[in-house]
């Protein structure tokens, strides 16, 4: 019960939270300099065109009015019109969102399946030489820029050895896992790097806790440590860890989604930020915005979950 | 004869080898860097879309591949009346779109007007100004009436927004005024050109098939194209897409970066084509006295303006940062440019003479000159490196600061800024667009320097108006000489479209204004 008020709770901040974003983000776009009509007509536009355009783009109405002509929208979920483009926002999040969201979903599962083991073997050999060669990787892997290691993976794999194929995407679901299995590795590698080594630390600390060497006195089986008591435990914080994370993971999709040529909604809002499509910019925010905070929810759950005295 | 020429020309411009058959059939799968984003003809300013828009929607007229004269198109001739004013074309007979539907008189009329009219045309309707009227002859003949005699008019027509769409297709289109009929409409385009869309994913792929239905025949007497569709592919990244390249998993790539032409031309396995372009590289100088926080502006005085543009070694910029594939400016307009007038590289590096000119000047002991360019674009780091070094000895300090495009472009509109990198590709194989912009000063004030020579603005308003060809060059000519001698800008180099294909691929081309055309490309087995 005192769960669900938590929650509860914790879902009007998010409401709220969505709220504030969408007021930052209007005033953001609009503080910076040139607007859309300008980018549309580019440095060939004459002053009457850029009037005329401004004019049927309503961008000459006061700020105020298009304000409220936004919250409008947003109320009655409709997120308007992309100024370039000429199709709904809705529409153009709707065909990319899913690449972005499986990329990145793919990509934290592989950081996991990197992670995880990993941490485990280092901590176990502490201060031993799969220890030592483990930490040097994820220094390596954490020092990479993300370009470069999706590059050196497309001349390796994909154009070298030909397993897989140079960037795209494919058509339908299992083609898409084929197609985003490189750039979900380019930016599993980086995260599970932060991933392995705060796990790696709490499992050491977890490991030589009371609670470890009583449970092995009693008799329990290794694995039953391990699992039940050690990964539990040590978890908590990486857990939290992978929550932020996922919001960071969005915005490396950025320069993934570019490297790999996938239309994803990491390019639509840089390109869009380029052309100052407003409706597309602030759209999209709102639907990160929310998404994110969804994952935040889901981690504080599973914190609670993981550890009951979080929610007390 | 015009088929004879037009082939010829396509293949010394893609191949060099001598004509052979064409094999039908087939797709080509072309690697771009950025995706469509309108597919509207009058309704776009973005190359993107112009760079398609021909092989979607064919035009009266057409432009040459070597981007200097126009070829019959839809129309299969035409006459001009005696006093220039009127302008009368005859249609190819049993025309017809891509779905079949037949293209009429009507449709050319309609289509025409939409682009002619100021509240409906867009952003290029500037080039079809001069059109008052369109009257529709019911034996094929459409009769175009001028406010002027227009020496343009040929090429304006066969520029991509007088694209011919079906009238009755984009009025039976959802939607309560014509502007949502349109935009309906450019989401399942259909047009009269070799080709038509059959599926969009946007920033991923656009697939064109061919249009069984267009008029122009192919070497072998049955009507083109020879391909079967074009599979635009959209990869940002310039070394991703080389890869996909050299993987085969595409078999052209466009805009190669200049510092891999030389590796991708001894790739055995590919042809690396540098198309003529019509496209300068130059830095946009402010001409006022004063700039707009109220400093007084060097750049004012022509004497420092020659002398900047005499301390500027071409050869050693298209050395750093074209790797010596440009050529440098022999006047403001690309030299394929119709009516485009030079006997040399303009202001051949000369410190001596720089230093002379500006020691006349009151700014004899330098000055500070600050440059915006665009964040991010290595090309624009590497000019501005060469600059501050080559403007060094002079005592003149150029000041550098990285700007995101739209934000330039703001200072550009408000002519808040000192001086800029551009570039700059013509839209239509006649001088009068350049010239509008960069000499004519009511259009935008000269490219927004603030430089007005009012000479040159009649003799363009003459020109406008000029249909004698040796006249019309004479003004020509004047206008780029005295542009020269007033040196408003810093002059630059000239650069090609680099595309790396396949060796299978015959018969691209990329015409200087950009242009994708694909009707008599092919595969060969």
């Amino acid at each position: 019960m005192y769960l669900l008020t938590v929650l509860g709770h914790r879902v009007l901040q998010t409401m709220a939270t969505v709220v504030f974003v969408a007021v930052l983000i209007f005033a953001l776009m609009h503080m910076l300099p040139g607007d859309p009509a300008q980018a549309m007509l580019g440095d060939r536009g004459t002053t009457e065109a850029i009037a005329q355009l401004h004019h049927e783009l309503g961008l000459d109405r006061p700020i105020p009015v298009q304000f409220w002509e936004f919250l409008r929208r947003i109320l009655t979920l409709n997120l308007g019109e992309s100024v370039a483009m000429r199709i709904p926002v809705t529409l153009l999040i709707a065909d990319r969102l899913p690449n972005t969201l499986l990329l990145t979903a793919m990509a934290g599962v592989l950081a996991l399946l990197i992670a995880v083991p990993l941490a485990f073997l280092a901590a176990l050999r502490q201060g031993g030489w799969a220890d030592a060669i483990i930490r040097g990787f994820s220094q390596l892997s954490l020092s990479m820029p993300v370009f470069y290691v999706g590059l050196i993976l497309l001349i390796t794999l994909a154009a070298g050895l030909r397993w897989f194929p140079v960037g795209g995407i494919g058509s339908g679901f299992v083609e898409d896992l084929y197609y985003l299995f490189l750039p979900s590795l380019t930016l599993a590698l980086s995260f599970s790097a932060i991933l392995l080594r705060n796990l790696r630390s709490s499992l050491v600390e977890v490991l030589h806790a009371e609670f470890v060497s009583f449970a092995t006195a009693k008799g329990l089986r290794r694995r039953v440590v391990l699992g039940r008591h050690v990964l539990r435990n040590a978890s908590i914080s990486t857990v939290t860890l992978l929550g932020l994370h996922t919001s960071s993971l969005v915005g490396g999709a950025v320069i993934t989604e570019t490297v790999f040529g996938i239309p994803g909604v990491g390019r639509l809002m840089v390109d869009s930020i380029f052309s100052r499509d407003y409706a597309v910019v602030q759209g999209l925010t709102m639907v990160l915005c929310v998404l994110v905070s969804v994952v935040l929810l889901a981690v504080d759950a599973l914190q609670a979950l993981l550890d009951p005295r979080i929610s007390t | 004869m015009q088929r004879r020429t037009f082939l010829t020309v396509t293949l010394l411009a893609a191949t060099g080898v001598p004509a052979r058959a064409a094999t039908r059939g087939g797709t080509l799968v072309y690697g771009r860097q950025t995706d469509c984003i309108y597919l509207d003809p009058v309704h776009t300013a973005q190359n993107a879309d112009i760079w398609v828009s021909l092989n979607l929607y064919d035009t009266l007229t057409q432009p040459t591949n070597d981007g200097k004269g126009v070829a019959p198109g839809l129309a299969s001739s035409w006459e001009v009346s005696q006093d220039g004013k009127a302008m009368t074309f005859r249609l190819r007979p049993n025309l017809k779109f891509a779905d079949g539907s037949p293209l009429t008189a009507d449709d050319v009329k309609w289509s025409l007007e939409r682009a002619a009219n100021k509240a409906t045309g867009g952003q290029f309707q500037f080039l079809l100004a001069s059109i008052t009227g369109v009257d529709a002859a019911g034996d094929g003949t459409v009769t175009l009436h001028l406010s002027h005699p227009d020496p343009a008019m040929l090429q304006a027509l066969a520029t991509f927004n007088a694209g011919i769409v079906p009238s009755k297709l984009i009025m039976a289109e959802p939607g309560a005024t014509l502007d949502d009929k349109s935009k309906s409409f450019a989401q399942h385009p259909v047009g009269s050109g070799p080709f038509t869309l059959k599926s969009w994913g946007r920033n991923s792929e656009m697939v064109l098939t061919r249009n069984p239905h267009y008029w122009k025949q192919g070497a072998d007497g049955q009507p083109l194209p020879y391909l079967d569709s074009v599979r635009y592919v959209i990869v940002p990244d310039d070394a991703t897409r080389i890869l996909k390249l050299k993987a085969g998993e595409i078999d052209a790539a466009e805009f190669i970066p200049y510092s891999r032409v030389a590796e991708l031309k001894a790739d055995p396995r590919l042809n690396m084509v540098l198309f003529p372009a019509a496209q300068v590289n130059y830095f946009t100088l402010n001409n006022r006295p004063t700039l707009k926080d109220g400093t007084k502006n060097p750049l004012n005085d022509v004497r420092v303006r020659q002398a900047l543009n005499h301390a500027t070694d071409k050869e050693a910029l298209i050395q750093v940062v074209t790797y010596g594939i440009g050529t440098p400016e022999q006047s403001f307009m690309p030299m394929s440019t119709p009516l485009s007038y030079g006997t040399g590289p303009l202001y051949p590096y000369d410190m001596n003479k720089a230093k002379a000119l500006l020691a006349q000047s009151e700014w004899a002991k330098g000055f500070e000159i600050t440059l915006y360019t665009i964040a991010g674009n290595a090309d624009d780091v590497a000019k501005a490196t060469a600059l501050q070094q080559m403007w060094a000895p002079l005592g003149v300090r150029l000041k550098v600061q990285q700007m995101e495009s739209a934000t330039r472009l703001a200072h550009y509109n408000g002519a808040d800024f000192q001086m800029l990198t551009s570039l700059w590709t013509n839209d239509i194989n006649d001088p009068n667009e350049i010239a509008s912009l960069f000499c004519y000063y009511p259009t935008i004030q000269n490219r927004h320097s603030g430089w007005d020579d009012p000479v040159i603005d009649k003799l363009f308003e003459d020109s406008q108006q000029e249909l004698d060809p040796a006249r019309r060059a004479a003004q020509y000519k004047e206008i780029q000489e005295r542009h020269f001698a007033a040196a408003p800008i810093i002059y630059g180099y000239e650069v090609p479209y680099p595309v790396a294909m396949a060796k299978k691929v015959k018969d691209f081309v990329q015409i200087p204004l950009g242009n994708n055309l694909f009707a008599g490309t092919y595969l060969s087995p």
